[in-house]
């Protein structure tokens, strides 16, 4: 499925990306504006993703699938490790930096497999740590949280 | 400033204290990451782009480039000794590396890797003050067309070359190209796909863009298999002495690599990676016994390794001289220079000799540095990989989220390097390679900035554009390279006749 839905998801962004672009100022040849090279990348793209959809569809499904699949337990490990990437960058500016770091460490490892005590323990040292570099040596102005 | 003088100078910059520990702090951290596999040298030096923004120009390149050639040195020993490629310029060297290492011959293949790594990264040193000298003088008299060419040739180029279908690599390009084209347009100061935000009109970042395409999507890859123990062959210090027989064989294919690497450096590409299987192909060539490769032939290991190295210096000069850059990780050196305020171009040399010189000076100096940490030190090396390999890979992407978030506080910065991860990782699932996307995403503004100048000099007109001596002989031999192998099958299929189907 991967294999026929990222080229169609790229043709489709292309259509866009071409409608926008004809939407700036074109120019002309002598004084390109600002529209002119994103209307021939535009094309361009819109050209290749045509191709790249008309070719994933054309060869056989299972060749390409056979390659994506996953068993269970390993699909279920980047599904965790992808959510958490998202709850962390959703999380960030509510709960502040240090909470954060802690408790996307600990989920994470705990699912790869880790023991609790382990993902606890190196959640809890690994948020202090690099808070304690980027926010206090480096001055990176990382949310504290409510707290 | 001529050579010899040039690096006279570069010395006195590279042995001053603090660049010394840049240098030492590059190529330990490039030893490492080259040793772990998952983790490349990309991914690492975008993870430290940031701590080198409070250094000095010199020091910073001096620090990221020993990254990338530093794990070109460790990721041979994780091929040698595990039979997992540490990164990908070291997956050539695992097939009779590690088929030495079940003769009992690991320790002599582990000497010969680094020694051949040396030998090229010093004749690639030589390479780079020669050629970047020369490239420098002819390139001051490019203008926008030039420049518009070598970028548009480039690319296409490095399009031909990544692996893998065409097709796909055009579809990278193209994303990269496109998303180059969103921020405020540096000619008329319209914002162009912005929406409204006002984070991206400073357009899209490269560096959360490498961090997600090579550390976030490698990590999702190693989650994949959640825990795994390497089985690791153990070396003793005195097994690493290869015999007189050994050395002799593997001269010359160092001596081939180191060149062969080096030309393949200055080519537009995955120069590192490529470098590895010409070389291996090479040596089978001119191998009186080619059927014995693949079963621990000291010259597949010598040839690559050199050659890896040798490309990791040629793919500077372009970078250097004319200020493009044609690989990701070089695309990262070129960030760390303009952060700085530097323009590398023909310039550079003359104006910055500090930054030039002390540079090629610190590749020497990285060189020596590296065949010490490599040599007796290997052992100490193999234990990172006995880390648990799901701790680190959390800590990783930690580390990611923290970098990109430091990068300009910005939470879109985070943004762009969970969506950039999760787009590296359903691409290396479906095996394309997202290199042309990452070089695309810097050379498409300064493709669009040359193409409108250059369109302004000829009053619109795209036969002059084109028709410049310069332009057109990289144009056309941009052109050969894509067209030419198609070409070559199709007229070969027309003259031999189709073996009927079963």
């Amino acid at each position: 499925m991967l294999a026929r839905a990222v080229p169609l998801v790229l043709l489709v962004a292309a259509g866009a990306y071409l409608i926008l672009s004809l939407q700036l100022p074109f120019g002309a040849a002598a004084r390109p504006g600002a529209g002119f090279y994103p209307v021939i990348v535009a094309v361009f793209a819109l050209v290749v993703a045509l191709g790249a959809t008309t070719s994933a569809f054309r060869s056989a499904p299972g060749a390409a699938a056979a390659a994506v699949d996953l068993d269970a337990a390993a699909r279920r490990r980047v599904v965790i490790s992808v959510a958490a990437l998202v709850a962390f960058c959703l999380a960030l500016p509510w709960v502040g930096y240090p909470a954060a770091a802690f408790a996307f460490v600990t989920i994470v490892l705990r699912y790869l497999g880790a023991r609790w005590t382990t993902a606890l323990l190196t959640g809890a040292l690994s948020s202090a740590a690099s808070y304690g570099l980027f926010a206090v040596l480096l001055d990176v102005p990382l949310p504290r949280g409510p707290w | 400033m001529g050579p010899l003088e040039g690096l006279g100078y570069g010395f006195s910059i590279a042995l001053l204290p603090s660049n010394l520990f840049a240098c030492f702090v590059g190529v330990l951290v490039g030893t490492i990451v080259g040793v772990l596999p998952g983790i490349g040298p990309v991914g690492a030096m975008a993870l430290l782009l940031p701590s080198t923004f409070a250094m000095q120009p010199a020091t910073a390149l001096i620090m990221l480039a020993g990254i990338y050639y530093g794990a070109m040195y460790g990721g041979s020993t994780t091929s040698i000794l595990v039979n997992v490629p540490g990164e990908a310029g070291s997956v050539v060297t695992l097939l009779d590396g590690y088929q030495m290492t079940k003769k009992g011959r690991a320790g002599a293949a582990l000497t010969i890797s680094a020694v051949g790594s040396f030998v090229a990264g010093t004749v690639g040193v030589v390479g780079i003050m020669l050629a970047a000298g020369w490239l420098a003088d002819v390139a001051i008299r490019f203008g926008p067309p030039e420049y518009f060419a070598i970028t548009l040739g480039g690319i296409l180029l490095l399009s031909r070359l990544s692996g893998g279908s065409i097709l796909n690599a055009f579809v990278m390009v193209a994303l990269g190209l496109a998303l180059g084209t969103v921020g405020m347009d540096s000619i008329s100061a319209l914002r162009r796909f912005t929406f409204g935000s006002v984070q991206l009109a400073q357009g899209i970042e490269l560096v959360p863009v490498i961090m997600g395409v090579y550390g976030v999507a490698e990590v999702l890859l190693l989650a994949e298999e959640g825990i795994a123990k390497a089985q690791i062959a153990s070396v003793k210090l005195r097994e690493l002495l290869p015999t007189p027989e050994e050395w002799r064989r593997s001269t010359m294919p160092i001596a081939r690599g180191s060149v062969l690497g080096f030309l393949t450096g200055l080519v537009p590409g995955p120069a590192a990676v490529l470098s590895t299987f010409i070389s291996y192909t090479v040596e089978k060539k001119v191998s009186k016994t080619p059927e014995k490769f693949g079963t621990g032939m000291i010259e597949g290991v010598a040839g690559p390794e050199a050659a890896n190295n040798g490309a990791t210096a040629g793919a500077m000069v372009p970078l250097l001289s004319l200020g493009i850059p044609f690989s990701p990780a070089t695309a990262i050196l070129l960030g760390a220079l303009v952060v700085h305020g530097l323009e590398p171009g023909p310039l550079m040399i003359s104006q910055r000799p500090e930054v030039f010189w002390g540079f090629v000076a610190s590749m020497y100096i990285g060189n020596l540095m590296l065949l010490i940490l490599n040599l007796p030190l290997v052992g100490v090396f193999v234990t990172v990989l006995r880390l648990p390999q799901h701790v680190l890979a959390t800590l990783v992407l930690l580390l990611c989220l923290v970098g990109a978030f430091s990068l300009s506080n910005s939470f879109l910065d985070l943004w762009v390097l969970v969506i950039f991860g999760v787009l590296g990782y359903a691409l290396r699932k479906l095996r394309v390679d997202p290199s042309p996307m990452v070089v695309a995403l810097v050379l498409g503004p300064m493709m669009e900035k040359t193409l409108r100048q250059a369109l302004f000099l000829t009053r619109g007109s795209v036969v002059d554009l084109v028709a410049r001596p310069l332009s057109a002989t990289i144009l056309i031999l941009a052109a050969a390279a894509l067209l030419g192998p198609p070409l070559v099958r199709l007229l070969r299929r027309g003259r031999v006749p189709q073996p009927l189907p079963r």
